[in-house]
Order: structure tokens, then sequence, then C-alpha cells
């Protein structure tokens, strides 16, 4: 419960209320006043001083002066008239009435202000940004104006180069008149001169010194260029790439591609086979045996050759080159189905198709073709040769071979 | 701020947009004339002389071709008479006398298909020699021709037999400094840049940048061969220092990006030769500055000559067109003037200032 302060003094006259009250020694800081219109309540913890004034008050108008351990009110009336005493008495309700109402009307002021001071702060920012533009504009217009100070510069000097170019143009021409006449004076005056046979030297001179002047920018001779050059011939040649294709044409994932796969194939040789335990060491080298397998073939030897194979798959499954050549065994061996097979597994390790296994893919759709064709399957084996022609347009034995396969076609239907 | 403003500006001074696709524009020496060339939308081809007036273009001749032009040059023709040697989309070769134009001076059907680039040398006064002028074609092969020999080219640089062939996209004369020297340097579109002397008969250099070669050009095309710039796709441009070959290692270079995009031309201003601009894919021009080295060659490991490259300075960039800058011609007359023609069918005289401080 806050100490009620009753040792207040006042003094008025016409149109001001002065009211003191002292602090008690609560520093200035601790004091908070609520003045309305019909109320000022001054809380200094643990005092509370408040009344409830006799008439109306100018609020915005009065004044607090707190310091020096007293607070003084100076209160603007708002009717110019005495008041008997400084309070009113009313009852409890309508102190409390007062008092809430106080209080919203303070709170109202306080929301006020900040909004006020909110707005305030904006635009000055707005001001702020504002002059800022301003200043970049001029900034910017001056270099502006810079630029077509040059500009206007360099069109007049194009203008005037423009007319002296025309200038010395006409120049040139009235001269190559005056050249012209020039001439003709000359040679009749040397007939002239001729047949009158007097001081032909003087004349003369005086002639040519017109030609002369008329001569200074004209070459009268023309140079004596050096005969066409004898003819030559240069060839050339253009870089070879890995893939002979320019950075923009390659077919670079295709080729990286088709390299690691090969590089792969080289790795995968599967090792864990019971039977390989009784071969010698250069037995498991799939290379050694797909040499081998090629001398046999050369050889004559094809059954030889087709266990090499064999065994070199069974070592690695991934090298086309080993199934191709089975497949050409094969076809030695009439074992047509085989030949297909093998043919056709070689084509399917040979994706993707790049230029590099292009000799390879030939090879592989030739033999299954001719597979295809000794099986009467003829159809199938137009296919493969054609699509063998795909990769070399230019082999004219290849050529000649579909051919003979379309006639045959042709000729059973 | 005054820096930059010190540093050579260009100016796009008139611009003229044209009903027609231009490839090729060259000024008309000693004129404030210039010459565009192109197809129209129907197929066939056009020459037009356009003259500067008063800051305005105006159109002094139109000729219709039956075939479109893609390229000329004024480069072998002598100062009087101003010939313009045009090649054509169907691989012919004529020389025009623009005062009249309905029949060509010289005309040969030089290769098979289209040609894509020519240049002329031994003509306007500059250097020494025979005049010649050189095309190279999607056929692969770079052919020199003289225009007092009918039907056959003086030179002819084509694949060997069975060699797959690749578009040369560019040709450029250099080496020029007496009447017997002559170099060709030719770009072909898997990277390949090629030097040919036509003394020898033979080739003298050969490198591949590995992207295609849109434009090469020599400095100067009258003096002992100095520097060599070959621009190419994928914004890089290498600058090639030509005094000194060594016999491995070739020439020495410096190779820079810009652009971002394809750059298409390169053209160095006939007033310095250190000073060239090169014209992008996006409608850009950059202007470079390139400095020479300290030392311009050097000793390698076994006391042989090799060449060191210097360094290249970008002095300015402007960005004209949304479309790439197919062609740009420096004037020999006005130091700075230049008119670029691009892919937008618009034509465009620009003047760069401040070249004489750079």
């Amino acid at each position: 419960m806050p100490l009620i302060v009753r040792d207040h003094t006042w003094t008025q006259n016409q149109n001001t209320v002065y009211i003191s009250v002292p602090l008690k020694g609560v520093k200035t800081a601790n004091v908070h006043v609520i003045c309305t219109d019909e109320y000022l309540k001054v809380s200094f913890p643990p005092f509370l001083f408040e009344i409830f004034l006799f008439g109306p008050i100018n609020e915005e108008k009065s004044e607090a002066r707190i310091g020096n351990g007293v607070a003084v009110f100076t209160l603007q009336k708002r009717t110019d008239e005495l008041w008997e005493q400084l309070f009113t008495n009313i009852d409890k309700d309508k102190q409390k009435h007062i008092r809430e109402q106080a209080i919203l009307k303070v709170q109202e002021k306080e929301a006020e202000k900040s909004k006020a001071k909110a707005t305030r702060i904006q635009q000055e920012k707005k001001y702020a940004l504002e002059t800022m533009m301003k200043l970049e504009n001029e900034e910017r217009d001056r270099i502006q104006k810079m630029k077509d100070e040059e500009c206007a510069k360099a069109t007049a000097q194009l203008d005037f180069w423009r007319e002296t170019q025309r200038k010395t143009a006409e120049e040139n021409e009235n001269q190559q008149k005056l050249q012209r006449t020039g001439t003709n004076n000359n040679q009749l005056v040397y007939q002239k001169t001729e047949r009158a046979n007097a001081t032909p030297a003087v004349t003369l001179l005086h002639n040519t010194g017109n030609t002369t002047s008329g001569q200074i920018s004209r070459k009268q001779k023309p140079k004596d260029l050096p005969a066409p050059r004898s003819a030559g011939c240069i060839k050339i040649s253009f870089t070879p790439r890995v893939f002979p294709t320019a950075l923009r044409e390659s077919r670079v994932p295709e080729e990286e591609e088709w390299l690691k796969k090969q590089a792969e194939a080289r790795r995968a040789v599967d090792t864990d086979l019971a039977e390989l335990s009784d071969l010698k060491e250069e037995e498991r080298n799939p290379d050694w045996l797909k040499e081998k397998g090629d001398k046999l073939f050369m050889a004559g030897n094809y059954l030889a050759a087709v266990n090499a194979y064999n065994l070199a798959i069974k070592l690695n499954r991934k090298i086309p080159a080993l199934f191709s050549n089975r497949a050409a065994c094969h076809l030695k061996l009439r074992n047509l189905h085989k030949a297909i097979e093998d043919s056709s597994q070689a084509l399917e390790l040979l994706t993707p198709a790049v230029a590099a296994n292009a000799p390879a893919r030939l090879k592989a759709h030739v033999r299954r073709g001719t597979a295809f064709c000794e099986l009467e399957l003829y159809v199938e084996g137009l296919q493969d040769y054609q699509a063998a022609l795909d990769i070399d347009p230019h082999n004219v034995a290849l050529q000649a071979d579909t051919d003979k396969i379309r006639e045959i076609i042709q000729g059973t239907t | 701020m005054s820096s930059t403003l010190e540093k050579p500006q260009i100016i796009a001074h008139i611009q003229k947009s044209l009903n027609y696709t231009v490839f090729d524009s060259r000024w008309i020496p000693c004129s404030a004339k210039f010459v565009c060339m192109g197809n129209f939308a129907r197929g066939t081809g056009v020459i037009q002389i356009y003259e500067i007036q008063q800051g305005e273009l105006q159109l002094v001749k139109e000729i219709e071709k039956a075939k479109p032009i893609k390229c000329g040059t004024f480069g072998a023709t002598s100062l009087q008479q101003r010939h313009l040697a045009t090649g054509d989309f169907d691989g012919s070769l004529n020389v025009w006398n623009l005062e009249m134009p309905e029949c060509p001076v010289y005309s040969v059907k030089a290769h098979k298909e289209i040609i894509n680039s020519i240049d002329g040398v031994g003509g306007l006064g500059i250097g020494d020699g025979a005049p010649e002028i050189v095309t190279g074609s999607r056929d692969g092969t770079v052919k020199v021709w003289d225009s007092r020999q009918k039907d056959t080219p003086v030179v002819n640089m084509e694949p060997m037999e069975g060699e797959t062939k690749r578009d040369c996209w560019t040709v450029a004369f250099g080496h020029a400094f007496n009447d017997q020297d002559r170099c060709v340097c030719a770009g072909y579109d898997n990277g390949d840049i090629k030097l040919f002397d036509l003394r020898n008969m033979s080739l003298r250099w050969e490198t591949n940048i590995r992207n295609g070669v849109c434009s090469v050009e020599f400095d100067r095309k009258d003096i002992n061969m100095n520097k060599l710039v070959a621009t190419s796709l994928e914004g890089k441009f290498h600058v090639f220092d030509m005094r000194t070959q060594h016999p491995t290692n070739g020439f020495a270079s410096v190779s820079e990006k810009a652009h971002k995009s394809t750059v298409w031309q390169v053209r160095h201003l006939p007033q310095n030769r250190d000073v060239f601009m090169t014209a992008g894919g996006a409608g850009n021009l950059h202007l470079w500055k390139y400095e020479y080295p300290a030392q311009r060659t050097k000793k390698d490991a076994d006391n042989v000559d090799m060449g060191v490259a210097g360094s290249v300075n970008l002095l300015q960039n402007v960005t004209l067109s949304t479309q790439p800058i197919s062609s740009l011609d420096w004037s020999p007359d006005k130091q700075g003037l230049c008119v670029c023609s691009s892919f937008d069918q618009s034509v465009r005289v620009l003047i760069v200032t401040k070249l004489n401080t750079v």
C-alpha cells in the first residue's frame, strides 16, 4: 500500500493553478506522473499523490517541473475562474472510473507518439533515399554528357575528313582534265614549232611545265607487275586424333565408354575354375591363347583352334575378338549355328558402335551373314551384309557379295 | 572516373537495318563508302554500296546477282581501279568493277562448294609482287588465283588422296614483304591452322588449336610476318609470335578466352599493328592491345632459338547487338572508323576514339 501524500501546497490565479508536491527524498528518476484533464496522479514509490481536480484543465498546455526534492505542476485552467478548492469530493466509483480513463488516455497518447515517431523516421529515410538517387542520376547524366560530347566531336571530325576527301577527289579530277588538255597543247605546239622551226626548246619546256604540275598525285606509268606464279600444288593432311573428329563433332561419351569397356575386358579374368589348376602359367593368359588359336586357324587346324578359343573364353568372357574368331572357325567347320551364335555374341560385346571398333564389327557382320547364307536364310544374311556395307561403303568385294545375295533372293521369290 | 574515359571508347555512330542477311562489309579504299554483301530472302546475292553523309547512310548503288555472296575483298586491286573480288555460295570467284557490274572483270568456278573466306594481296599500293586472291572453301581446298590467268589457280592446297576433308573456314595472306615471298595461312573447322609458303610451295608450319578456327589474320600483310591472330569457337583466340620458328615447337603463342561465345572475326587496326578488335557471337566487340615481352626470343635446352609470346590487354568492350557480329573492317583512311555487320540484318558504322594515345 503506497503512502498517500497530503502535505502538498497550491496557489492559483485566474487561469493557472500551481501545485507543489514534496518528493520526500525520492530520486527524480523514480517519479511517475499521470495527468489528464480532471485528474492528476504522481507516484513516487513508496509515496502516492492523487487529486481529482476541481475544474478541467488543459493538459497539453500544463507543465511539470520535477527537481530539487519537489515536483511543481503548472496547470492551465480551461475556464478562467478561481477555484474554491483544489479537489472535488467524488464517490468511490467515479474515482475508479476516472482513474481508469486516465490510464487509458495515457496509453493512447503513448501509442500516438510512437506512431508519429515511426512515420517521421520513415519520411526521413525516404528523403535520404531520394537525395541519394538524385545524386546518382546527376553523376550518370554527367558521364552521359561527356560521352555525347565525344561522339559529337568524332562525328564532326568524320564529316570534315569526308569533305577533305571529296575536295581532294575533285582536285584530282581537275588536274586530270588539265593534264589531258596540257598534253593536247603539247602536241599542237610541238607540231607548230616543228613546222615553224623556231625556238622549240623554250615552248616545249613551257608545256612540260604544265603537264608535270598536273601529275603530282598520279603515277603516269603503270607498275610493272611480275608474271603470274607458276602453278604449284601443295598436298595437306589433317591432324589425326585418336578419334578423327573435331572437338565439336566428337562422340566423346561413346568413345570413352568403348575404351572403358576394353579396359575392363582386359581385367576380367576369371581364374577360379577348378580345371585351371592343371594348366601351365602361360595357358592361363587369354591373349596367349588367342594367338595360339589364330596360328592354328591359319595352319588349318580348326578343331584345335576352337579348343584354344574355348579355353580363352572360359578365362575371359568379355573379349569380342575371341568370339569373332571362334565364329570364323565354326564357319570353316560348317557349324553354322554355332558360328551365328558366336558372331552375335561378338557384336553384342562390340557396342557402343564407334569408329575404333568398326573393322571388328565389319568382320563379325560378314561372318554372320555368310553363316546365314549357308543356311539359306538369305534375308537375314542380306541384313548383315548391308550392315557391313554401312560400316565400309567402299569395299568392292562386299558390294559384289551383297548384290549376289539380293539377286538370289529376288530369284527365288 | 576520368581514367575510364581516357580509354578508347567504341561509339556506334550510325546503324542501319537492312532487308537482307549481310555476310560481309568492306570499306572502299580512299573513300567514305563501303560495300555490304549478302543474300536476299529470295535466294539471290546482293552487293550494296553506302556512303556516309551527315550522320546517315545513303544507298549509292544496289547490285543483285544470281547466287548469294559470302565474302569479298579489295585487297588485290589497284587504288585506281578498286575492283571487288567476291566469293559466293556456289563456289564462284568473281571480280567486279562496281561502276559496271553487269559483267565481271574476272570470273572462275573456283570451288565445288561455298567459298567461306577470301583475301587479296599485292593491290592498293601496299607491298610488292603480283596481285593475288586466295579463297578457302567448304570442300577443304585453298586456292590462290591471279586475275591474269584464266580458269586454273596458281596454287592449290588440297587434301591428299583418301584423306577425309575438313572445311576451310578462313584464309589470310601474309609475309609479302618483297615480290617473291608470300605466305597463306588457312584455318579449318577441326582446329587446324596451316601456314603455306608460296615461294617454296610447301607447308611451312601447322598446329591444331582443338576448336574450329573462325578467323585468322596477320597483323600486316606486307612485312616480314610478325604476329598472327587466330580466333576459334568457344570464345578463345590465340596470338602467335611469327618472328621465330622453333623446329619442333613451332611459334610461341598466348591465348585468351573472351566473349563467352564464338569469336567470329579479328581485325587489326591498319594504323597500329598491335591493336586489334575481335567480334563475338553475343554481339559484342572487344578491343585489344598486344604487349611485346622484354625479350622476343630465348634459347631452349638445346640452344635453339625459340620465340616468347607477349601479353594481350583488353582496352575496351561494347555490346552492340544480340546476334553475332559476322564481319568487321577498319577504314584504312581514317583511324578509328570501322564498319561491322551482324546477323540481325543490320550494319553499323563505329568510331573508336583515342586510338592515337593507346
